[in-house]
């Protein structure tokens, strides 16, 4: 009983100790994943321009950003950038797993927006709305609903990978974990005590996204199974 | 006269759509298009709302060009209103959001405004009891009476009905087919492509038949049911009467 607890001591005081940089790692996820959205939106929307070239933008941008490793990206965005300007790590950080996930969220949008019935254009077009107009009370609105699984999926892996951004000196989640396991040479409580702490948010995460899929179902449409 | 015509072509890659097609309506005038399947019709209806490409001729609705050199795309489709054989309502708007929108953003209409035109239309449709449904809660008459009411709202001067009834159980295609000849009566211009012939004998001014991208006969309904001069006509009405 008293190795249990022993135990037991050990491991809640790496929590206590891993806990107070979490924020981290949640403050550069969101940011991260904000512009993401914004980057996914953007391009996503550009990609099925009616312009050949805006169109070819966005595709170099999701083939490139998608083909390149992350952990490369944050190199370049850190070391290789910082040599023409003054980067601070967390920007550096935060730009790099932003613009990454960008691209995989343009593809989701991109995939929301064509998944709408051709027959919504149609319809909004023969009322008179413009191009815009029809994308905006139209086809996102009903894109979000579809993409909202999905997108909020994307968050949850961006989340996991900001422990990546470890490796350029950002004192988050892992990056503590390192520390931590080093100095005391406790790896096997550390790493899994990390691991927990990862997985008790992506769990919650999870959760949400299912309760978030049932609040934006559309009535009577093929989203979630209607019962009457 | 408030739509002319003059020879114009739709090609759809090596297809010819429709071919030389010239056809001048009237004011108030309901005509009907019949035609086998692929003859062009449903084309010729959408190129009225510019829906699809015309590779030469040009379209005029109420003074408004359409050509290679003019497109008012935007000016005629205000003028012309259109009903789909799919409904096409917007599954994440209610029934009364439907009706608003276009009002809302397109002719600017203040909140108040566009509930008091809805709100008369759906009475006029008979769904006032069914504003706050959701599409996906009502059955295909329905659904296209509330379609029927959001071009409406638009204030057309000429609808457009591209096979309105086809998609419907046979129940509830009469309760559609009601609220166009309400509007027929009303002095409406229209453009209707339907298979009801019954229909088309008692609401028709005109009655025209498509063949292939071309106006192959056109005549009043009674003239064009009882005594038909083409072949292809006579063909195609010994299949559907």
């Amino acid at each position: 009983m008293t190795w249990l607890a022993e135990q037991f001591g050990i491991l809640s005081k790496i929590f206590y100790y891993l806990i107070q940089v979490v924020h981290w790692t949640v403050l550069i996820s969101v940011l991260a994943y904000l512009l993401a959205l914004i980057c996914g939106l953007v391009f996503g929307i550009a990609r099925i321009s009616r312009n050949r070239f805006i169109r070819s933008i966005a595709g170099a941008y999701i083939n490139v950003l998608r083909g390149v490793p992350l952990l490369v990206l944050i190199f370049f965005f850190y070391f290789g950038l910082g040599k023409f300007v003054n980067l601070d790590r967390f920007v550096a950080g935060v730009l790099a797993v932003g613009v990454c996930y960008g691209a995989y969220m343009a593809e989701i949008f991109r995939s929301g927006i064509e998944a709408i019935d051709y027959g919504q254009h149609e319809a909004a077009m023969s009322l008179g709305m413009t191009r815009w107009q029809t994308l905006r009370h139209i086809i996102l609105p009903q894109s979000f609903r579809i993409v909202v699984a999905p997108g909020a999926n994307e968050f949850i892996a961006c989340l996991k990978d900001s422990s990546l951004v470890s490796i350029i000196g950002l004192r988050e989640l892992t990056r503590a974990g390192r520390e931590y396991a080093n100095q005391y040479f406790l790896d096997f409580h550390t790493w899994l005590m990390v691991g927990i702490i990862y997985l008790i948010m992506t769990l919650t995460l999870t959760r949400l996204v299912k309760r978030l899929e049932k609040r934006f179902a559309i009535h009577g449409y093929g989203v979630t199974r209607h019962d009457n | 006269m408030i739509i002319d015509i003059k020879n114009i072509v739709c090609r759809f890659g090596e297809i010819v759509a429709l071919d030389d097609i010239s056809l001048s309506v009237d004011h108030g005038e309901v005509v009907v298009i019949l035609g086998p399947s692929g003859s062009g019709k449903s084309t010729l209806l959408r190129c009225l709302n510019a829906l699809e490409e015309i590779q030469s001729g040009e379209i005029n609705v109420d003074g408004f060009l359409i050509d290679r050199n003019h497109r008012q795309i935007h000016q005629i489709r205000l003028e012309v209103g259109m009903v789909f054989q799919q409904f096409n309502l917007f599954p994440h708007l209610t029934v009364i959001e439907n009706v608003n929108l276009a009002q809302r953003v397109v002719r600017k209409r203040s909140r108040t405004e566009a509930a008091r035109v809805s709100t008369e239309l759906l009475n006029k449709v008979e769904l006032a009891d069914k504003t706050e449904a959701f599409p996906g809660q009502l059955s295909g008459g329905q659904k296209q009476r509330v379609a029927i009411a959001r071009a409406l709202a638009m204030n057309p001067k000429i609808m457009l009905f591209d096979e309105v009834t086809s998609a419907l159980d046979p129940e509830m295609i009469g309760e559609v087919l009601e609220v166009m000849k309400q509007l027929a009566a009303e002095g409406m211009t229209m453009l209707i492509v339907t298979h009801e012939i019954g229909f088309a004998r008692e609401v028709a001014d005109r009655v025209i038949f498509i063949d292939e991208g071309k106006i192959v006969e056109q005549a009043a309904p009674r003239q064009f049911f009882t005594n038909p001069t083409n072949q292809r006509t006579k063909d195609f009405l010994a299949h559907v009467l």
